[in-house]
């Protein structure tokens, strides 16, 4: 069970445990639904606690992606540890489609200064 | 000790390596009394033959150490007839082994001492059991594995000590092979100059991303002026370095890549269009600057802005 919890109009997903395959899919549902619930415009998912990041999470992590660009929010992972970034380059796992950045403050302002620039291009 | 991996284990195995039994403590404990009113003299013979030899020098030179060492060895030969060989009497062997390794004693010299120390030792025995000379000769055997048990020990040391020291360069290469500087706030740059092979692109990108960790670094430079080829695997490596960052939020940006280097990255048809690359250093940084969002102003005017208004 990953907890959604709202802030602003960010969603913020943090992952505290070793998740099985099952709690992805579920995280991927869920975010997809409460995007449009709460017409949030940013999400980020925070791995900090996470010690490994397997094909299937990564692929997964891919999908909720792609699923809540579609879904018209932002998305951002953050806190992706030192270790876990080496280990997912050795297994060829870049992640290119996902927006990273240190940890939470940082994803904020990734999201905030996302935000602002769209305001200026509309 | 644990350094060494001596442990109650490999002590064991090491008795087990020269056949030391509990028999044979028995039968050391036969001649304990007789080495005991020898230790002096036993003693002397060792310190004699080192005295004779320039490449002792280092030892005997100095009056505290060989005070010192002349303790130990008595303490020593009054421990090898006691009849307990554990974790205690191997200790006290590493004691005397670091001191003569500081004091530079090569280990042949040392056994060459100890060799004629041992041979005394053995007269010794023998004189003494003139009416049972078997029973002497036992206890002598007996104690001759204690003595092997303890060159091991002592030869083990005097090359560990000496591997420290290149095990402590060859950290001070790795930690200077692979700075990680911090220019401005958040902005990390990288300088990598040599050959990179896999080990040392694992330590790169390692050290790389704990100080982006460390530093909350947004942006960092790559240089790689001082990368004299890059093949396939070189360029495989870097592209992992920046992949990592990457992952943990930060942009890199690769500089420094030379006309040649560029020509044979493409001849090989390597594609590189993940690297954010700019010319030279100078170039990166304010790319880096521009894009953390620092803007330089030049305060003073000085000579170059002078010659600039001139041209």
């Amino acid at each position: 069970m990953v907890p959604i919890l709202k802030h602003g109009k960010f969603l913020i997903a943090s992952i505290v445990s070793a998740l099985t395959d099952q709690d992805l899919i579920q995280l991927r549902d869920e975010l997809a639904n409460k995007i449009g619930q709460v017409r949030a415009h940013g999400v980020i998912i925070d791995v900090t606690a996470v010690d490994v990041l397997d094909s299937f999470a990564t692929r997964t992590l891919r999908d909720i992606a792609r699923t809540v660009k579609l879904r018209g929010a932002k998305i951002v992972l953050v806190g992706i540890q030192p270790d876990v970034a080496f280990a997912m380059v050795q297994l060829g796992l870049s992640l290119d489609e996902v927006d990273t950045a240190l940890d939470l403050e940082e994803g904020f302002s990734h999201l905030r200064r996302g935000e602002e620039r769209s305001r200026h291009a509309g | 000790m644990r350094e060494m991996g001596l442990t109650a284990q490999n002590i064991e195995r090491r008795r087990n390596f020269v056949g030391l039994d509990s028999d044979d403590s028995k039968r050391i404990v036969r001649i304990q009394e007789l080495v005991e009113g020898h230790l002096e003299e036993l003693t002397s013979v060792f310190f004699a033959f080192l005295g004779g030899i320039d490449e002792a020098r280092p030892l005997l030179g100095n009056r505290d150490i060989i005070e010192k060492v002349r303790l130990l060895k008595k303490e020593h030969l009054s421990e090898m007839v006691r009849g307990e060989y554990g974790t205690d009497y191997i200790e006290q062997r590493v004691r005397l082994a670091v001191v003569y390794s500081n004091a530079g004693l090569a280990s042949r010299v040392f056994l060459g001492a100890y060799h004629h120390m041992l041979r005394a030792l053995g007269v010794l025995v023998m004189k003494h059991s003139e009416h049972d000379p078997m029973a002497g000769f036992e206890s002598y055997m007996s104690l001759k594995k204690v003595a092997f048990l303890d060159i091991g020990i002592i030869v083990d040391v005097i090359v560990f000590e000496r591997e420290r020291v290149i095990r402590q360069q060859q950290e001070a290469i790795r930690e200077l092979s692979t700075p990680v500087l911090q220019i401005r706030e958040r902005l990390l740059l990288l300088p990598i100059i040599g050959v990179i092979d896999t080990q040392r692109a694992r330590l790169i990108t390692d050290s790389l991303l704990r100080s982006i960790r460390a530093n909350r670094a947004r942006v960092v430079v790559v240089d790689v002026t001082g990368v004299a080829t890059i093949d396939s695997k070189v360029a495989n490596h870097l592209l992992q370095t920046v992949t990592a960052a990457r992952l943990m939020g930060a942009t890199a940006i690769v500089t420094g890549i030379s006309s040649e280097v560029a020509q044979s990255l493409v001849g090989l048809g390597i594609d590189l269009v993940k690297f954010n690359t700019v010319g030279d250093l100078q170039g990166g940084i304010e790319e880096a600057e521009r894009l953390i969002g620092y803007r330089v102003i030049q305060t003073t005017d000085n000579g170059a802005a002078e010659h600039m208004k001139e041209a």
